[in-house]
């Protein structure tokens, strides 16, 4: 068990790779088995946690800490009651308003680094003062200025990718050029993998040979569910469906996650 | 024991200043080496540079590692920075005088230790 909380982005080269339902349901598995957890969107491009928190109206958005007009606890939004599970968990939404989306597509380079700061200054606000065990990042896909200020303050980065070609080369070209450069500790998720198309690889072989591929530990494989597709990320899935293997898989690798650190 | 006598300080103490002394000729030579390197005269004002991630990317590895540090601590001393990074504390401070210079830090001297840090509220 870890002396000292973490935060995790989870990041991908393109979109679409299933970012927002791995962040939320992994937030999920963690508060299940105790943790005190706050999820971030991070995705001010195209926010998407207030709509699938069915959260309509909040007082404060990440985009006001941000920006410097509150404190980070008046972000927060405490949706533990919801989640009726021994941890706690707690949300920051980005702001999904196009005036809000248009306001974070035009800051400059000195707001950029504000913000930076601000992400860092969360190890000390909730991790150290508040207890938090995980800070989780949901971050824009690719080079974005705010998925970067993600990846800089966080300790480990979770990149979700497919097995598009174009996911795949992009992904290693992130891999070497972006995390590599920042010294971050990175692991992969391959998500919606058809096993159909490999039948010559088990789940051993499959995650040796894209281990080879990346040069970096595989933290799990999700097969593609047609269940989770269909629920249009209308539940938690891995709160709703505790007996389903998509919610084993996501069990495996928050356990995973918890012994590494 | 008659020197020790005559400066009235330990020959610890002494070493100790001139090592002090040293440290500061050093860094004021590494700023003028990279004033040179830059083309400038010592009184042209130091550029502000913000330190944000796309500068952080572009920067070579070995200083990347150091203003990331600070970015991390957010004050920090060489000595402080060199415990995080494991090099010496010598080349982490002509490291950080070299972020200094580019304008990436700003330097704060209080007594002997000089604190570098990142002045994201003063930029802008």
């Amino acid at each position: 068990m870890i002396a000292l909380g973490k935060i995790i982005a989870v990041h991908s080269y393109k979109g679409g790779t299933g970012k927002t339902l791995l962040s939320l349901n992994l937030a999920a598995t963690f508060v299940k088995y105790g943790k005190k957890v706050c999820l971030f969107d991070l995705d001010f491009r195209a926010p998407s946690l207030a709509t699938l928190l069915k959260i309509e109206k909040t007082d404060y958005w990440l985009n006001d800490y941000l920006n410097g007009i509150c404190e980070i606890d008046k972000v927060l939004i405490d949706l533990s009651e919801r989640i009726h599970d021994e941890g706690k968990l707690f949300v920051g939404l980005a702001n999904p308003t196009t005036e809000a989306i248009r306001d974070m597509s035009s800051k400059d380079r000195k707001w950029e680094m504000r913000a930076l700061g601000r992400l860092l200054a969360l190890k000390n606000s909730l991790v150290k003062e508040k207890g938090f065990d995980y800070l989780i990042f949901d971050t824009s896909p690719g080079l974005q200025y705010s998925s970067i200020n993600a990846i800089v303050a966080a300790d480990l980065v979770i990149v979700a990718t497919t097995f598009d070609r174009s996911d795949v080369n992009g992904t290693k070209r992130m891999l070497r050029e972006l995390y590599d450069l920042f010294e971050k500790k990175t692991e992969i998720v391959l998500n919606k993998v058809l096993y159909d198309f490999s039948p010559k690889f088990g789940k051993e072989e499959l995650k040796a040979k894209m281990e080879d591929e990346y040069q970096v530990p595989i933290l799990g494989i999700i097969p593609c569910f047609c269940e989770v597709l269909k629920s249009e990320g209308k539940t938690i899935f891995a709160q709703n469906r505790p007996e389903h293997p998509f919610t084993k898989i996501l069990d495996e690798m928050a356990h995973k996650i918890d012994d590494e650190v | 024991m008659a020197k020790r006598d005559a400066l009235g300080k330990k020959p610890l103490q002494v070493l100790e200043k001139i090592r002090e002394n040293l440290e500061k000729l050093n860094e004021k030579m590494e700023i003028m080496i990279e004033l040179q390197k830059h083309g400038k005269k010592e009184a042209q004002p130091l550029p502000e540079a913000p330190l944000d991630v796309m500068t952080l990317l572009s920067m070579p590895d070995h200083l990347r590692k150091t203003a990331m540090t600070v970015c991390r601590l957010g004050r920090a001393t060489a000595e402080d920075v060199a415990e995080q990074t494991h090099r010496a504390r010598a080349v982490e401070s002509a490291y950080l005088n070299q972020l200094v210079i580019m304008g990436h830090l700003k330097k704060e001297r209080v007594g002997r230790k000089a604190y570098f840090y990142v002045d994201r509220e003063g930029q802008g």
